[in-house]
């Protein structure tokens, strides 16, 4: 068996695909994997990917003409997940959709698309939580929040509050993979990566408050109905890891 | 009329006003897609957003207010009546645009859910409602979703006139019947409530047309698969005295707007008095067939005041049987059921072991077991355990071949429901005797966690030798 790794960026995974597929070993005989690998195994031998734009284009041009449009975005929503298994996954559907066509995803009999459907539902659901939980504090004019998503998940977000709050100027920050998301007002939204001066900087946002959070708070205490008091439905609707920065938590 | 004047802050208020509204139920933003626009604040999403979870487990989607806990009603069951002596204030319109712009640009809410006690009357009440949503959409240019509480007996051009400037409209029932709504809130009167909500209704469904919409509103997309659904054969009048008298100023640009695009919704009250769960599901059933409802929300009665009328004040909150109302309140608008398919005169009550899908199932054992990989789409959704989303997964998948129990599960279909009910490829997935008895049993003990879960657990505990009057050690 010979295992692909590459780098945790989009641009790095569409590369590996490309060398998988293009080594002519088989599919069988290949897996794909993302940095870091935790457990080596001695009977395989591991190919260190490079990022090359070329090749990723050349992925990326070959599923939109090939299968559609549509299939691409499933891929790199899916590409998006934190799931250690995701990158190998969707090599798995990609080969059947080669074959088989767009429809492929809805062919639940296949096991890498009953995983790549699970996978990709369970990103989405983790998208929805943080455009229902994220937070924003006000520093003057802006709006500061920050998330700490399992998965890449700071787009798919932005996108939600760009057509929210078009005419205000707000900040994403993404503690766990270090991008912000600036948006400027009335304008289009940009990621960056942090470095970790700015990383350093951007963290004390969280500690202004206002007469609002506090009314937040008072609100949320008081909204509640005592008699039906029900800490287990609480927590299934809104899980300890997503209240890291929830104004109503801290 | 003396006005009493006191020095509130914006946070008492809030904490006061919002205790008064936390019995209203519904809290959903959904209904309506809009886009976000330059220059405004906010959008909407017709899936609906929740921001949080509040202690009780109710999700917090809207802002829920009221305007004023003033109130001219001596309903038995509100916390908000006359005759109580609670702490009372009442927001100006500029302190409620304040608290949603602010909230809303923290993303902290989705949107505003106002409503109030009838403050010196219903046309003053409502005037202020009206006031305050044309601050907020035309002043303070909030575009996110706004629900507004219809207070009855209001003039017909400021229920027009909110209706222009709200998303949704919502008006109390209450209770399903006149004799009941008599006796516990004797200031009200059901026709006050029922024709303002055919106006409402008539209303709704003429601008629909007027913009090249059907006159009924959207329903779930696989309603479209089911031939015999609730609102397959459903007439709504768009003429005569079925409509609100749109006020001229409606051809102001500040009124120019789709009348409540994501329609109308009612609530009623479980438990307050002795009307059976058949009696509130056919009166659902009627509203979204005669009024086009969006949605129908069940309160389960949480003893406030003390009254002879009412349940004693210690007794449980009706917890479990308002869970089934609202199971079969999704049968009705998702699955194709009729509440005459769930309930009868014989069984005016749901089963509280096991729900009403399962309940009907094992009663309809003659129909069972159906092969998934053939039956047509309105008997497999009555399979136990299949809902709306693994049949449209089923029906895609069986283009491509032949479906086992192993992608049957990997698609959402809960076996452990669906097993005793369905066939792939000819055979049961267990060896399973079609038997009522034997599968009720086995049923009942699928739902046994959800139905402790919502059954009052102030009466049962494990004991513990402390409640004997030992005290722990080191205390």
């Amino acid at each position: 068996m010979t295992v692909f790794v590459c780098e945790d960026s989009l641009e790095s995974m569409l590369t590996c695909i490309y060398d998988a597929w293009y080594s002519r070993l088989g599919h069988d005989n290949v897996r794909l994997r993302v940095a870091p690998v935790d457990q080596l195994n001695m009977f395989d031998t591991y190919v260190h990917v490079e990022a090359d734009i070329k090749k990723a284009m050349a992925v990326a041009d070959a599923i939109n003409v090939k299968i559609s449009p549509a299939f691409y975005s499933e891929v790199v929503f899916t590409l998006g997940a934190y799931e250690p298994d995701a990158l190998d996954t969707v090599y798995r559907v990609l080969a059947l959709g080669f074959r088989l066509g767009a429809g492929v995803l809805d062919a639940y009999g296949y096991n890498a698309v009953a995983r790549f459907k699970a996978i990709r539902i369970r990103f989405g659901r983790e998208v929805s939580s943080f455009i229902e939980f994220a937070r924003f504090n006000r520093l003057g004019d802006v709006f500061v929040s920050h998330i700490e998503p399992k998965s890449r998940v700071l787009l798919p977000v932005c996108e939600h509050f760009s057509d929210r709050m078009p005419s205000e100027y707000w900040i994403i920050i993404d503690d766990v993979h270090r991008e912000a998301a600036v948006h400027p007002i009335n304008s289009r939204y940009y990621i960056r990566k942090l470095s970790d001066e700015e990383f350093e900087r951007l963290r004390t946002t969280e500690d202004y408050e206002d007469s609002f959070t506090a009314m937040w708070r008072a609100y949320f205490e008081h909204i509640a109905i005592e008699e039906r008091n029900n800490p287990a439905c609480q927590l299934n609707h809104f899980a300890k890891w997503k209240r890291k920065h929830v104004t109503e938590f801290i | 009329m003396y006005d009493i004047i006191n020095d509130l802050s914006t946070m008492d208020k809030l904490q006061i006003l919002a205790d008064a509204a936390k019995y209203d139920v519904a809290c959903t933003s959904s209904g309506v897609d809009r886009k976000g626009k330059e220059g405004f604040l906010g959008n909407s999403c017709a899936a609906g957003i929740c921001h949080s979870f509040a202690a009780d487990g109710r999700c917090i989607s809207l802002l829920k207010i009221l305007m004023s806990n003033h109130c001219i009603h001596d309903c038995k069951y509100c916390i908000n009546r006359r005759s109580n002596d609670v702490q009372r204030a009442t927001f100006t319109p500029d302190e409620i645009c304040n608290l949603v712009i602010e909230f809303y640009k923290r993303n902290y809410i989705e949107g505003l859910f106002l409503s109030s006690g009838v403050l010196n009357s219903p046309e003053y009440t409502m005037e202020l409602i009206c006031r305050t949503l044309s601050l907020l959409r035309n002043k303070y240019r909030f575009n996110g979703y706004i629900h507004v509480k219809a207070i009855p007996g209001a003039p017909e051009e400021l229920l027009a006139q909110a209706g222009l400037l709200a998303d949704r409209i919502s008006l109390n029932l209450e209770l399903p019947n006149s004799e009941s709504l008599k006796k516990l809130a004797p200031g009200k009167n059901f026709n006050n409530i029922v024709k303002p909500m055919a106006q409402i209704s008539g209303t709704i469904a003429a601008h629909r047309v007027a913009i090249g919409k059907t006159p009924q509103m959207e329903r779930a997309v696989i309603n479209n698969r089911l031939e015999n659904n609730i609102f397959s054969r459903m007439r709504i009048e768009t003429s005569g005295d079925h409509k609100l008298i749109v006020p001229e100023k409606a051809l102001d640009r500040d009124l120019r707007r789709p009348f409540a695009p994501a329609g109308m919704s009612t609530q009623m009250i479980v438990g307050a008095t002795q009307d059976s769960d058949l009696e509130l599901i056919t009166v659902s059933e009627q509203l979204y067939k005669n009024f086009d409802l969006k949605r129908v929300f069940f309160s389960a009665y949480v003893p406030l005041n003390e009254d002879a009328a009412l349940p004693a004040k210690d007794s449980a909150v009706p917890l479990l049987r308002e869970h089934r109302l609202y199971q079969a309140d999704w049968l009705l608008r998702y699955y194709g059921f009729s509440a005459s398919e769930l309930l009868s005169p014989e069984r005016p009550n749901f089963n509280e072991a096991i729900d009403p899908k399962c309940d009907w199932a094992v009663r309809h054992l003659d129909v069972f077991p159906v092969e998934v990989n053939t039956a047509p789409a309105d008997v497999l959704i009555r399979v136990p355990g299949i809902g709306p989303k693994s049949l449209e997964r089923i029906f895609r998948a069986r283009r491509y071949g032949g479906l086992t129990f192993d992608a049957l599960k990997k698609m959402g279909v809960v076996l452990k429901r669906a097993k005793y009910f369905i066939t792939c490829g000819g055979k049961m997935m267990d060896r399973i005797p079609i038997e009522e008895r034997f599968i009720v049993n086995r049923l009942t003990d699928v739902d046994r966690r959800e139905v402790y879960n919502f059954s009052d657990r102030t009466s049962y505990r494990q004991m513990s030798i402390f409640d004997y009057g030992l005290e722990a050690a080191g205390r």
